[in-house]
């Protein structure tokens, strides 16, 4: 039952092409098939909770803990922030949505810190390259927050604040 | 000669050259090496330039070594890696491997003989290593990391050999030895970042850079320093428009490996506040200048030169050793020679020299003296300008600052029915000035200066302009279009060439300048035994 | 000179049908999304609400649609033939809505000694005049993809003009064959014809004695009415949106409403034609009156029954949603199940109180009127549930196979069906 795109028959339609006389009857074939999407039908209405739909605002997904959500900074154990400016995780984003500037830090046990730590969330693709980048365990996207909206653009350009607190709630307001 | 063989293939070379140069040579890429520097003496210190000489019983280190007739030589076989390896693995006993915050990473020795030599697993635990002084400035410019530090001697050997200044030094022995300052001292002579340049690692770090870059996105453009007339050969590091910080760049004739501070640390004018970003009028004298667009600014020009007298009115330029060859020639053959403008001088007698030293830093802070004078212009002193000052006057001051040269400049100035300034930077004279046009930075722009000895060395453009600052040569094509004589090139490749061909001094310049610059005079003169 | 009484019943007749046609289309939008879901194992529309409570199962979506469509930006391109292109969608809709006139959908109604034909115009020419009315359509399509000034819309026009002219032609030939089977165009007559039984026990339904001619005259249908599979002047992922591309707002609501009125007309002409339209099976409009009492007490128990299992159903709904939903959406089940016993209560108590069994002629004749219009809507609302059933069952034709269907099986058939039938007329009453 070759089916040539090329071969001159093709060329001219292909109805009923490499079908059996049956087949190529069609109504056969149609009532079959609206018997198919009628078992679909009776078999939802039915079995209303066996369907894969999920009353998405109010059942959340449980993707489990491998989702790379949202990301977020760690803090050390005096509260500042555990990240040392080293800027790997904005040299390796293929986004370049991570801006980091550093500053020297007076702390004798710290000797670079970050000045500010902005990511464009808008830009970023939550590959979490950035993560596997760190050093020192300092940015996770282990929030589990996914869903990041807003009406405005300024309010996904998020802060060093932000992200040192960034575990439950939506947007940045 | 000698001839020898390195890695299984004949070369030959100058009897009595250094191995390691030769090994360079025939390996296309250097020996694994800290402490051998071009521009130091021999220490042999680090041992990681160890080659195997065949009937030679012991690796040798190929910096401390002389080519032979007849040596053979053995750069990459197994027993060569290994000494290398366990070599690094020496140097990073100790070593306390914070990359992170370092701002050597991306340009490290260590790190990159590390990934192509070393690869094994540390032996000490970061809890055993010795604890050295960390996050100490040692001078205005210097950081010193000593836990970082390789013991390669190369700061100390500068000290001692270069600047001969003496303030390092390695101190303690054994796993203990570090560098320092000595008791008493900082290191803080006009080369102190030359340290920074030459250390292999992280233990000296620039204080002026520190934290403000990673360096792996730094691009590079081929730069001259115009601190002074010495034109040392620079590289301007910077990204995306923002000038990070200059490294000098080897060039035997001028600079050779090194740089003074104060040339290093000039790059900050660039995005300092007082830069001339948009041009300014004043609509009279006494008033506050207001910013203008540059077409209100060519208007002005216009209407003063009428209110002065229409045709009457007289054109006078002061051009300055700020401006590089090819603004000067522009300014010249247009302002001058065609609109008819007359031409004061490059500068004012005496002015712009300080105290120079014997190493590089010249006492003319000018960059271009030399190149002005190849062009035929003079300078003047005070009286001349003050014989000159005139109500009928407009004067053209292209670059520098006359005022902060002398004193009484300033009250001259004023004397003149109008004064249009074109620089890139705010002074006393654009204070003074009725029109200020603003005009790019040189690491925003191309051009070409002629140092203290002769040769002419060019430089390209770095970043792009802030603000509606323009190239200083298109506005003096600009206002040669305005006085009714639009020269007939466009762009610095067809000023270039009409310099060439009109200015014998700089006809050598047709063939091209190079990467390290043309000496005018010697090019001249085997031109001429040439001929 | 007709009195005026007769003209308010046909005004009543056509107030009748608008009413539910119109009311029948957010309900066919509804079983359209909600049937596409299930059918692909999705939920479907359940989210608009009224009050926050009533979802209805997602019943509310198409009035929420009707204010999204009324209250959105109306947008006439630049470059569009302004008159053509405000047309186009009037005459979609006005003749979508005017072949209705000629459908019965009921018997006769008895008021007193007055008889009133349930359909809005007894027209003698019947079928001939939907035939002609609805080919008007193409009117509409081409006339939308010309003036739109757009490439797509005007690719749809054309196909929708080839098409309809070329299915219309099948379409004839076997409603060609249906009249001589029936020997009149008169739809009622038609209808009336198909009250008999044939060998006693079936009933001598237009499918039964043409089904060929069925089968020809569904596959025309849908092409008539532009539904899938032969949806090419619409194909979204050809034409984007085919012939009505550049309307929007209410405009385009017009062209989404016609589709569902020719749907809903396309679906009462064929049970008319080949379900016997108002015709309860097995009981003629004499034997409905006749049985009044006893059809109706059986109506009335299994109403109650139903409406009781209903009641059951959501109240077990309503327990079981408790507390998961977290807001008002949750009352619901339980106040629908309220209604539905208090449906059940009412149905029971007449059941009990008001002896249905024992009816007198005048309600037993009504009551017949109403089974009969019941059983045209019942059939009418099954055959539009087909077209939304073979939409999202069959893909979409190429425009060559739907060209090659049309002229080289379906014609040479229905010619055929109709000599075979003219034969087998001539024979058997000749």
């Amino acid at each position: 039952m070759g089916y040539s795109v090329h071969g001159p028959k093709a060329r001219t339609g292909g109805q009923g092409q490499g079908l059996l006389p049956k087949e190529s009857l069609y109504l056969i074939e149609i009532c079959k098939g609206l018997f198919i999407t009628m078992r679909h039908l009776v078999r939802n209405v039915f079995h209303m909770g066996d369907m894969p739909t999920l009353q998405y605002p109010d059942e959340k997904p449980d993707y489990g803990p491998w989702l790379r959500g949202r990301h977020r900074l760690m803090k050390r154990e005096d509260g500042s922030p555990r990240c040392v400016a080293c800027q790997m995780c904005s040299t390796i984003c293929p986004a370049d949505c991570i801006s980091i500037m550093a500053m020297d830090d007076d702390r004798p046990d710290v000797e670079k810190s970050p000045e500010t730590f902005d990511i464009d969330l808008l830009r970023c693709v939550y590959c979490g390259l950035c993560v596997e980048a760190c050093p020192c365990d300092a940015i996770r996207m282990d929030t589990g927050i996914f869903e990041i909206a807003a009406d405005n653009r300024a309010a996904f350009q998020v802060d060093m604040d932000f992200l040192l607190n960034n575990t439950t709630d939506g947007v940045k307001s | 000669m000698a001839k020898m063989t390195i890695d299984g293939k004949e070369h030959e070379f100058e009897d009595g050259m250094n191995l390691f140069e030769a090994c360079a040579v025939a390996r296309g890429e250097n020996l694994p090496h800290f402490c051998y520097h071009p521009g130091l003496s021999i220490a042999g210190v680090c041992r990681m330039c160890q080659v195997e000489v065949e009937g030679m019983p012991k690796l040798m280190i190929a910096c401390n070594s002389q080519v032979k007739d007849g040596m053979v030589v053995h750069t990459r076989n197994e027993r060569v890696d290994g000494a290398v390896r366990q070599i690094l693995n020496f140097h990073l006993l100790h070593h306390p491997v914070d990359c992170p915050v370092c701002d050597q990473a991306g340009e490290c020795s260590l790190q990159d003989f590390y990934m192509a030599n070393g690869l094994y697993e540390a032996d000490v635990d970061i809890e055993d290593k010795i604890a050295k002084g960390k996050v100490k400035p040692i001078g205005e410019m210097v950081m010193l990391d000593a836990e970082r530090c390789v013991l390669c001697a190369r700061c100390t050997r500068f000290t001692t050999e270069i600047t001969q200044t003496h303030e390092m030094g390695i101190f303690n022995r054994g796993d203990h030895s570090e560098i320092d300052v000595a008791p008493g001292k900082t290191l803080d002579n006009n080369y102190s970042l030359n340290t920074v340049d030459i250390c292999p690692v992280g233990a000296l770090t620039s204080r002026d850079f520190r934290f403000r870059r990673r360096v792996w996105w730094l691009s590079e453009t081929d730069g001259i320093c115009h601190g002074c007339a010495t034109g040392c050969n620079m590289s301007i590091h910077h990204s995306e428009g923002i000038v990070y910080r200059t490294k000098p760049r080897d060039n035997m004739d001028v600079n050779r490996y090194w740089m003074c501070d104060h040339g290093r640390t000039l790059y900050h004018e660039i995005a300092e506040s007082d830069r001339l970003t948009q041009p300014s009028v004043r609509k009279a004298r006494g008033e506050l200048a207001q910013t203008a667009s540059w077409d209100h600014a060519y208007r002005s020009i216009e209407a003063a030169g009428k209110a002065l007298g229409g045709d009457d009115a007289a054109l006078m330029i002061i051009l300055s050793p700020h401006a590089t060859v090819e603004e000067l020639y522009a300014a010249k053959s247009v302002l001058s020679d065609s609109v008819g403008g007359a031409l004061l001088g490059y500068r004012l007698r005496g002015s712009e020299i300080g105290e120079g030293d014997e190493l590089l830093f010249d006492a003319d802070r000018t960059p271009n003296a030399a190149g002005a004078k190849k062009l035929g212009l003079a300078e003047y002193d005070a009286k001349q300008l003050e014989a000159a000052a005139n109500e009928k006057t407009m004067l053209l001051v292209v670059g520098g600052d006359l005022a902060l040269a002398a004193p009484d400049a300033g009250a001259a100035l004023s004397k003149f029915g109008c004064v249009v300034y074109l620089g890139w930077q705010e002074n006393s004279t654009s204070m003074l000035a009725d029109i200020v046009l603003p005009t790019s930075h040189y690491a925003e722009r191309e051009g070409t200066f002629v140092n203290r000895e002769g040769r002419a060395q060019t430089f390209a453009a770095a970043i792009d302009a802030p603000g509606e600052a323009r190239d200083p040569l298109r506005v003096i094509r600009e206002l040669g279009a305005l006085f009714g004589h639009e020269p007939t090139w466009d762009g610095i490749e067809a000023v270039r060439s009409e310099l060439c061909a009109r200015e014998g001094a700089f006809a050598a310049m047709a063939q091209g300048v190079g990467p390290l610059g043309l000496a005018l005079d010697a090019a001249a003169e085997s031109e001429v035994e040439r001929a | 000179m007709p009195d005026i009484t007769e003209l308010l019943w046909a005004l009543g007749k056509i107030g009748f049908m608008l009413a539910v046609i119109l009311g029948t289309l957010p309900v066919m939008i509804w079983a359209e999304r909600k049937g596409a879901a299930y059918i692909q194992d999705r939920s479907g529309p359940n989210r608009a609400s009224i009050g926050g409570v009533f979802r209805l199962g997602g019943l509310i979506h198409p009035l929420a649609d009707v204010f999204k469509l009324v209250f959105k930006e109306e947008i006439v391109p630049a470059g569009v033939n302004v008159f053509f292109y405000h047309l186009a969608p009037i005459i979609m809709m006005t003749v979508a809505l005017s072949t209705f006139a000629v459908i019965p959908f009921g018997d006769v109604l008895l008021l007193g000694t007055r008889e009133i034909p349930l359909l809005v115009a007894n027209l003698n020419v019947g079928i001939l005049y939907i035939l002609a009315i609805s080919s008007l359509t193409v009117y509409g399509t081409v006339l939308a993809g010309w003036s739109s000034n757009n490439k797509f819309a005007f690719l749809g026009g054309l196909r929708a003009s080839a098409q309809m002219i070329s299915y219309e032609i099948n379409m004839g030939l076997a409603v060609l064959a249906l009249i001589l089977v029936y020997g009149s165009v008169r739809l009622n007559d038609m209808v009336v014809a198909q009250g008999d039984l044939l060998w006693g026990f079936i009933p001598a339904w237009g499918v039964v004695l043409q089904p060929v001619g069925f089968v020809l005259f569904l596959v025309a249908l849908f092409a008539e009415t532009n539904r899938n599979p032969f949806d090419l002047p619409e194909g979204e992922s050809e034409l984007v949106a085919g012939y009505h591309l550049e309307y929007s707002s209410l405009k385009f609501a017009l062209f989404f409403m016609a589709e569902y009125c020719n749907m809903i007309v396309g679906a009462a002409v064929v049970s008319t034609l080949y379900f016997g339209g108002w015709q309860v099976p097995w009981l003629t409009t004499e034997g409905l009156r006749e049985n009044a009492g006893t059809l109706l007490t059986v109506s009335l128990s299994v109403g109650t029954l139903l409406n009781l299992l209903f009641a059951t159903g959501l109240w077990r709904k309503f327990q079981g949603e408790r507390g998961t939903l977290g807001d008002r959406r949750e009352l619901e089940s339980g106040i629908l199940a309220v209604v539905f016993l208090g449906l059940a209560l009412a149905t029971g108590g007449y059941l009990l109180v008001g002896k249905p069994w024992d009816i007198g002629p005048a309600a037993s004749a009504h009551f017949a009127t109403v089974m009969q219009i019941g059983q045209f809507i019942t059939k009418t609302l099954l055959f539009s549930w087909v077209f939304i059933w073979v939409r999202w069952t069959l893909p979409r034709f190429r425009y060559d196979q739907l060209m090659r269907l049309g002229w080289q099986y379906m014609l040479p058939l229905a010619l055929l069906n109709f000599v075979v039938t003219a034969a087998f007329v001539l024979f058997t009453h000749g």
